[in-house]
């Protein structure tokens, strides 16, 4: 082997070894390493903690297969799957479009609009409970709100909202994208806010005007931001538990239960905490994929909006 | 700025390592004589309070140390199973309705037996005190009792006794059993609403048709199961009897009855769908005219309210059965303390309990809760006038008279865990369904109940 061949190898060894170092030690070392760890080990114990044991342990009561079976067996599990499905899909995309139409309508400059805002904001900084609590009264058939005022300006009884599977699902799912669209509006609001105006003003050069700027400009630049919303959104709305329980309470008869719903209901109202968590998991090849989606959507997006 | 080595950061983790280390047997010797008690919170204050004075004192009496937390009924209920499932658990639980959280953890060999605190005080006690303190454990194969039962509730009927005087009726009209009483109030809605606008929407009963509970919908059922002789439905050794022609056409009676009275338009439609809280606020509301809800809780929320409280609310005990022979027995809960296995101070937490147990004790503390609980030793209430005198307080003596002098019978639940499943499924209200929004049959309805029940009890064995 010449020299420069030797030279050549012995550098490669050294950038090897030089890479897997910078793998674990990140560069740093010494009395700098010993203090990155310090640093790092109050909040790897909390993660520990907080997040994997929890999880590990979620996974570890929901392990056996014959929770699994007499979940399957419940004759109202697979409506309440069902029910989820609808309470995610529609839920979720009623509500981020709507947001994003609002968040068009609050980026305009107007005087009044930022006080609009405040007030547009208000469901979602309502403590969920009580917000929850009073749609439930305000959709009594009897007593309610709505149906009060449907009869006194209308002289109509209306019907009793929360006796129908229909009407109660739907009743969950408008007080949930009630309770967390101002939440999305203002995201989105950030988002279109970020949107450089030279862009714009380009595309007025250019001859395009409102719809146009819409899909050429403010479209693809807030795909990304929209998809990545969504996503998350579905994750949330997955274990959403607020909404189902104060509004409709699962009723009439189990009907309109949700998986959160049904797995608090298992754990809490009949003391099988693991036959919950079994309800709970049985989410998760819908959930898993969900996380995987958002994470690369993250990864692909970056630098963009 | 002075430099820190890592050997020093490493020796000072060591360090602070071991001295947590040698510091935990001084903390656990400090604790020897202190049990942890996790008690839910009364629904009025005096009940939190008259808990405190009995702990402070049995720490007078005992030189023991209570270290006491209380918390909302709902937190308590939740924080119990928790504990229980992950084994971090307080040295005893007293929980006012534990009757849904005992079965399965006694069934799982979860508690510890308590036959010992509650032994000298058994033959003095009501015998569905001491069947709700009773549960089966599959790990010894036996029923033994787990429970320390101190308190008692009965569900008697509440009215608003102005409402039926403004219908022109007398509460003596009421009939002697327990359809009529029902019926009664039937007339008082129709005159009611003739009395103009404001009455348009009042109703006459608030049945707790429910098909969402979790508790009122199935409790409301077990007693018309009993009106109509159909108690045995599940009995004490834990089996099933919906083959029993008896007990099917006890439910058969009372699913037509139910139905009835919600199809007549005489109970608000929205009752299909209540929640445990929504009759309580409507009644409050004066939105109908009677309700049946367990223990004094609707009268002792508006206590504050003197006009109502004194002169307006009504309670009434059970009547005779639908037989018009037999008087009624309700169908009591019991409250206590429970202690978990692997609580640390086991010792401790069965002498709190056995001061507890002293009727002198028990007679004490439960007065001091405005009587909305009764003692689950009979003997209190008749060897003190004060739970029978209705001179200052109108509500009490029908109430006690309901649930300790006229005859009780225990809960399903401790006789077997499926009963709590069939109560979480919520199989009754569906019957009810099935019938008023199916167009099913009553006798249809409640033969796709007990299938499903069957199915459920099935599932459990007791060898």
């Amino acid at each position: 082997m010449s020299g420069t061949q030797q030279t050549v190898a012995i550098g490669r060894g050294y950038a090897a070894t030089r890479s897997v170092s910078r793998a674990w030690f990140g560069g740093v070392h010494g009395a700098d390493y010993v203090w990155a760890i310090a640093f790092a080990l109050p909040y790897a114990a909390i993660f520990l903690f907080f997040v994997i044991y929890p999880i590990c342990f979620g996974l570890w009561m929901g392990s056996s297969p014959a929770l699994y079976a007499e979940l399957f067996s419940d004759p109202r599990y697979l409506t309440t799957v069902v029910n989820t499905l609808l309470y995610v899909v529609i839920g979720v995309n009623l509500k981020m479009f709507l947001a994003f139409m609002l968040s068009g309508f609050f980026i305009r400059k107007r005087w009044w609009n930022k006080a609009l805002l405040v007030v547009f904001i208000l469901p979602w900084a309502t403590p969920a409970l009580p917000a929850y609590m009073s749609i439930h009264w305000f959709l009594n058939g009897q007593w309610g709100m709505l149906n009060s005022a449907l009869y006194e300006f209308f002289n109509f009884d209306g019907p009793v909202y929360l006796n129908e599977r229909w009407t109660g699902l739907g009743a969950n799912i408008g007080a949930y994208v009630w309770k967390t669209t101002p939440f999305w509006t203002v995201i989105l609001l950030a988002g279109r806010m970020s949107v450089p105006q030279e862009l714009y003003e380009a595309a007025s050069v250019d001859g395009a005007t409102g719809l146009h700027r819409f899909v050429h400009v403010t479209l693809p630049l807030m795909a990304n931001l929209y998809l990545v919303c969504t996503l998350l959104d579905m994750v949330f709305a997955l274990g959403d538990f607020n909404s189902t329980f104060f509004v409709s309470g699962g009723g009439p008869a189990m009907s309109t239960e949700v998986l959160a719903t049904l797995g608090i209901r298992y754990a809490f109202t009949l003391a099988v905490p693991n036959l919950g968590v079994a309800a709970v998991m049985s989410a998760l090849p819908l959930l898993i994929p969900l996380v995987i989606l958002l994470m690369r959507k993250l990864r692909m997006s970056e630098g963009q909006l | 700025m002075t430099k820190i080595s890592r050997r020093a950061v490493l020796g000072g983790g060591v360090g602070l390592a071991a001295a947590g280390t040698l510091a935990r047997p001084y903390i656990a010797n400090a604790q020897a004589k202190t049990a942890t008690v996790w008690q839910n919170q009364g629904f009025v204050r005096a009940e939190d309070e008259a808990f405190k004075t009995t702990v402070e004192d049995y720490q007078k009496a005992s030189g023991n140390r209570i270290d006491l937390s209380v918390m909302p009924f709902m937190a308590l209920g939740q924080k119990a199973v928790s504990a229980l499932t992950s084994g971090d658990v307080p040295d005893l639980m007293f929980f006012d309705a534990p009757s849904y959280i005992l079965p399965q953890n006694a069934w799982n060999d979860k508690l510890i037996d308590v036959s010992d605190v509650v032994e000298p005080y058994k033959d003095k006690m009501s015998a569905s005190a001491l069947l709700n303190s009773t549960f089966y454990n599959h790990a010894t194969k036996k029923r033994s009792i787990y429970l320390v039962p101190i308190k008692q509730a009965a569900t008697p009927f509440h009215y608003w006794g102005d409402l039926v005087e403004k219908a022109g009726f007398k509460a003596t009209d009421m009939g002697n059993t327990w359809n009529d009483v029902w019926n009664f109030f039937k007339p008082v809605q129709t005159e009611l609403r003739k009395k103009g606008a404001q009455y348009r929407k009042i109703y006459g009963i608030g049945l707790q048709i429910t098909t969402v509970g979790p508790n009122d919908g199935n409790n409301l059922f077990s007693h018309f199961m009993i009106a109509n002789g159909g108690q045995d439905i599940v009995t004490p050794d834990g089996k099933l009897h919906t083959d029993d022609p008896k007990v099917r056409e006890a439910a058969i009676k009372a699913v037509e009855f139910m139905t009835g009275l919600y199809k007549d338009g005489f109970v608000p439609p929205e009752a299909l769908s209540w929640n445990d809280a929504d009759d309580n606020n409507a009644y409050h509301e004066k939105l109908f005219v009677m309700d049946f809800d367990g223990t004094l809780s609707p009268e002792l929320a508006w206590i504050s309210h003197e006009k109502e409280y004194y002169q307006e609310m009504r309670v009434a005990a059970l009547p005779l059965m639908n037989d018009g022979k037999t008087q009624m027995p309700c169908q009591v809960g019991a409250g206590g303390g429970f202690i978990p296995k692997g609580a640390k101070n086991v010792e401790v937490a069965k002498d709190f309990m056995k001061y507890f147990i002293q009727p002198q004790v028990m007679g004490a503390n439960l007065k001091s809760g405005l009587g909305r609980w009764f003692p689950s030793t009979p003997e209190i209430v008749k060897n003190d006038p004060w739970w029978l005198d209705d001179s200052k307080d109108p509500h009490r003596k029908p109430y006690i008279t309901e649930g300790v002098l006229q005859p009780t019978i225990a809960q399903y639940l401790g006789f077997n865990p499926a009963w709590g499943q069939v109560n979480a499924e919520q199989i009754w209200g569906q019957c009810h369904a099935d019938v008023i929004k199916n167009g099913m049959t009553p006798a249809a309805a409640v033969d796709k109940g007990f299938k499903r029940a069957e199915a459920i009890f099935a599932k459990v064995t007791f060898d």
